[in-house]
């Protein structure tokens, strides 16, 4: 075992993957993973916009593990991530895993 | 009104966007362009433009120009004896932009107290920094950076030219940048940029310099080897005007040579001390050279060719042909060059963007840029405006490219007021009215509206109470322009934690929207004792895009010291970094532990390189560089050679600017310091193709390994991905792609060692691993102690104590001493 094993995940490192997971930009932006390049522009300036309005529903967002708090800076970050090809696979792939487990307020979306 | 600014190397402009249009605000001398050049006159006072830079010739001692490489750095430019002082590299740019704005009072009737200032790509936290720092000193309240490519490629695509892949090549006076953009659906995203901090105009006009002097010398009989610079061609004061006077005249016939065949340079032969009977012959008089558009393009042939190669790699590592590309923007002087737009123009198929006036396109797109993120650069009123009505806050896109944005309100009233029963909002054109909305009892309402397509649509908000009646409102107007829409300034390049085994944990991947923020959790990689003011637990941060510490930049260290209680290896340390809009870096460290926050970051500059510290790197590369070539030829590995092929340029290229360097010339210095970061990335690559074959090795061990782990223990969705991994890692390795293949093995360890953990054995088997070793950890009494409670939870068949503890002792195991000085001292993992 020791001879190519590194030391294994500790809960450190589970605990940064989870926080990765919790701020999955479809779950951030509360669109399906087919979400159109038009529906996540549309839907994170309206979030941005609820959210510099200081509009307490907007804070909020619904993920399988319970509700996410929701910053400008995080939808900004999930708009980038979705914007290149190959991460938005990663994230599709993720949230279609999850899909239909979200809990917490605005299930639906705002 | 939206102000942007193009601080440039050689040349700064200033432009406003109205909301319509966008218009440069020429300076006192009507130009667009103010030189980039400050004096202090011997009364001590400041002159900033033309007038400085005619002052070059006669009084260079009291004049500085070409500062911006500096920017970042703790260098002060001393003025000569008239004045004794010394200016850093912000306080000369607060002076370029104080100028730049008081051309813009003078032209808009008020004193901007915002902008947007343009950057080069490439520039990292500290210069960007200095950037904002210069800004505000320039009187500015609000400063927001923006990159020059982004700018640019705002400015051309303002004009709606169409969706597409562009690149905007932006060569300056001091910095080549390269930029690869998409333009879907009315939003610009940079995909992709590299550049060169060492490759701008200023390099040409030395070269050009250089041949003109091998010419004079060659014209007047004597040798025509280049004397070593930082001789008394520079130190004395009239050689050193006569130098001034030259590089400026040799500046004025590169551009002269974009329309002419020839240009002819007057050279002080006498004062510059170029020997020969001939010089003496023909006492004070200057020497005329003649200089030919083909002896321009012969020097610049190699700055094309190192730029036309940065093109290519852009276009590579993005798997882009250049025939997929729509569309070249040129930006900078020197790009008016018929061989800058020959090269480019062969290279793809004729697309350059025309029509574009390439010196002030960057400072279009800042103001443009102003404009998408709101920063009004009017006063703000010095007191509220009376109160009319119910107070609302409307917010909304001030550009967007949606047609159909939202617009979000919220309702605020003051005791006594009752929030409205009814909203609706009306385009003043008539061509738009919503439905009403009924406020939340919040107060607030989202309401989608209609824009006109390519300008500035205004609004009205209607409000109205149970009773039909209307209700008075403090705000009722607003406008929105529908044009491009711009995502947020990328940032140049990945930032992130080193960790004490010399890996890096990535915060913000290289294009994250500023401004970010983000928080992991670390563990501490060794003890620190309670209030020791002096030990400290560092916690670096990097810049760069290795998986390797210390191949990175170090950007900032934050210091945990003066904690309340002793801290143990091994502790939770919670790291939060934030980069704001402007690339600037805050830090945080909580530990739950104590209920202590630290704060003290220490924000490291450019590195400053002594002449000694460089002299010796210049030989350390170049004795790596000897042992490297040597490995390759023994291995028989071409490739490897090839990897390395330009470290002998960059090299000879260092070696010459020493003397330079020696002779007090800062900028020379930071040049060299960069060609060794470049010659030593070269070589990492080169080793890189070295360890190739045992990193094969590697990757077949890894997947025998784990493979029937996965298979064994995995779940279904695990078992899919690590089949979709192993992939990826054959195709890079197909591709002989060693950190693509690093990548994929990575991810077969970790899905691998998820997969195992469901083993029941894997506990137990871990637990007799960390007891045959627990001689390794770095606190053995407590490994001891943990390894006897972990026994104790296996005999009573506790596995949920059992893993904690197994996860706890695995924290105690430190990385190798020499990995961690290797990362910068890094004292978590």
């Amino acid at each position: 075992m020791a001879g190519i094993v590194r030391p294994p995940d500790d809960a450190t490192t589970i605990e940064n993957a989870f926080r990765a997971h919790l701020e999955n930009p479809f779950f951030v932006l509360a669109l399906p993973p087919d979400a159109s390049p038009l529906d996540i522009d549309r839907q994170s300036q309206k979030l941005s916009s609820m959210l510099a309005a200081d509009l307490a529903e907007a804070r909020r967002y619904a993920t399988p593990f319970g509700p996410g708090e929701r910053t400008a800076e995080l939808v900004r970050a999930a708009v980038a991530e979705l914007a290149d090809p190959a991460r938005r696979l990663t994230h599709e792939w993720w949230a279609r895993g999850f899909a239909g487990a979200a809990t917490g307020p605005e299930a639906g979306g705002p | 009104m939206y102000i942007g600014i193009d601080l440039g190397t050689t040349n700064s402009s200033l432009a406003v966007f109205d909301g319509q249009a966008v218009s440069v605000v020429p300076n006192a001398a009507g130009e667009n362009l103010t030189p980039s050049v400050v004096r202090l006159d011997p009364r001590g006072n400041v002159v900033v433009g033309r007038r400085a830079r005619a002052a070059l010739e006669n009084d260079p001692t009291s004049t500085r120009r070409e500062w911006k490489r500096l920017m970042g750095t703790a260098e002060l430019l001393s003025f000569g004896a008239g004045s004794g002082r010394a200016l850093s590299p912000p306080e000369l740019s607060a002076h370029v932009i104080a100028s730049l704005l008081g051309d813009a009072r003078d032209a808009l009737g008020f004193a901007p107290r915002a902008a947007v200032i343009s950057t080069p790509a490439l520039f990292e936290v500290p210069q960007n920094h200095a950037t904002v720092e210069a800004g505000k000193r320039a009187g500015l309240e609000e400063v927001v950076l923006i990159q020059e490519p982004v700018a640019s490629a705002i400015a051309a695509g303002w004009r709606g030219d169409g969706a597409g892949t562009w690149m905007v090549f932006d060569l300056g006076g001091g910095t080549l940048d390269v930029s690869l953009l998409e333009t879907t659906e009315g939003r610009l995203r940079v995909v992709d940029h590299a550049g060169d901090n060492f490759l701008g105009g200023k390099d040409i006009d030395q070269a050009l310099l250089d041949l003109v002097m091998r010419q004079a010398r060659a014209q007047l009989g004597s040798s025509p080897a280049l004397r070593p610079r930082g001789t008394a061609e520079r130190t004395g004061p009239r050689p050193r005007r006569a130098l001034e006077r030259l590089q400026v005249a040799c500046e004025q016939a590169k551009i002269e040579l974009s329309r002419a065949r020839e240009a002819v340079v007057l050279v002080d032969a006498a004062d510059l001390g170029l020997g020969g009977a001939a010089a003496q012959d023909s006492g004070p008089a200057p020497t005329e050279v003649v200089v030919t558009r083909a002896d321009l393009e012969r020097v610049m042939a190699p700055f094309m060719d190192r730029s036309l190669t940065l093109v290519q790699a852009v276009l590579e590592k993005n798997h882009r042909t250049a025939d997929e590309v729509a569309r070249v923007v040129l930006v900078g002087g020197p790009t008016l060059t018929p061989l800058v737009r020959a090269r480019l123009g062969q290279m793809f198929g004729g697309r350059l963007a025309e029509g574009i006036d390439p010196m002030t396109i960057v400072a279009r797109g800042a103001a443009l840029f102003a404009g998408t993120a709101g920063l009004d650069a009017r006063p703000r009123p010095s007191a509220a405006p009376a109160r009319r009505g119910l107070s609302v806050r409307i917010e909304h896109p001030a550009v967007t490219a949606d047609l159909e944005p939202f617009v979000v309100g919220r309702f605020l009233p003051s005791p006594g007021e009752s929030l409205p029963a009814r909203v609706r909002i009306e385009r003043s054109d008539g061509g738009f009215a919503s439905a009403p909305a009924t406020p939340s009892p919040e107060g607030s309402f989202v309401v989608q509206v209609e824009l006109e397509r390519g300008k500035q649509n205004q609004f009205r908000l209607f409000a109205e109470d149970q009773a039909r009646a209307p209700v008075a409102l403090g705000t009722e107007r607003f406008a929105i322009v529908q044009g491009l829409s711009v995502s947020d300034p990328p940032l140049g390049r990945s930032v992130g934690v080193a960790c004490a085994d010399d890996l890096v944990q990535v915060y913000f991947p290289k294009g994250t929207p500023l401004p970010a923020r983000r928080m992991f959790v670390h563990r501490t990689a060794q003890p620190v004792a309670a209030r020791d003011a002096k030990d400290a637990l560092c916690v670096p941060v990097v810049q760069g895009e290795s998986a390797r510490a210390h191949r990175d930049r170090l950007i900032g260290v934050l210091r945990v010291r003066g904690v309340r209680d002793d801290l143990p290896a091994g502790s939770r340390i919670e790291v939060t970094l934030q980069l704001d809009r402007s690339g600037q870096l805050h830090a945080r460290a909580d530990i739950p532990a104590l209920g202590q926050t630290f704060e003290e970051i220490v924000h490291l500059l450019v590195p400053t390189a002594t002449v000694e510290t460089v002299a010796r790197e210049v030989e350390a590369v170049g004795r790596r560089a000897d042992g490297v070539q040597r490995r390759a030829f023994e291995a028989g590995a071409p490739a490897a050679v090839t990897a390395s092929s330009s470290v002998a340029g960059l090299l000879l290229e260092a070696e010459r600017s020493l003397p330079e360097a020696e002779g007090g010339d800062a900028d020379a210095l930071q040049k060299v310091h960069r060609l060794l970061l470049d010659a030593n990335t070269a070589l990492d690559d080169a080793e890189a193709v070295l360890e190739w074959p045992d990193l094969q090795t590697e990757s077949r061990r890894t997947a025998l390994y784990y493979t029937p782990l996965v298979a064994a223990w995995g779940t279904a969705a695990e078992q899919q991905l690590y089949d979709q991994v192993l992939q990826a890692a054959t195709a890079a390795e197909k591709a002989r792609n060693a950190p693509e293949l690093e990548r994929q093995l990575e991810a077969m360890r970790a899905i691998g060692r998820a997969s195992y953990s469901r083993n029941p054995r894997a506990l137990e088997s871990e637990l007799d691993w960390v007891a045959a070793h627990v001689a390794d950890a770095g606190d053995v009494a407590r490994a001891n102690h943990l390894v006897e409670r972990a026994r104790i939870a296996r005999n009573e068949g506790n596995q949920i104590t059992l893993r904690a503890l197994v996860a706890e002792i695995w924290t105690l195991f430190p990385a190798p001493p020499e990995l961690q000085q290797k990362s910068f001292g890094s004292g978590v993992r």
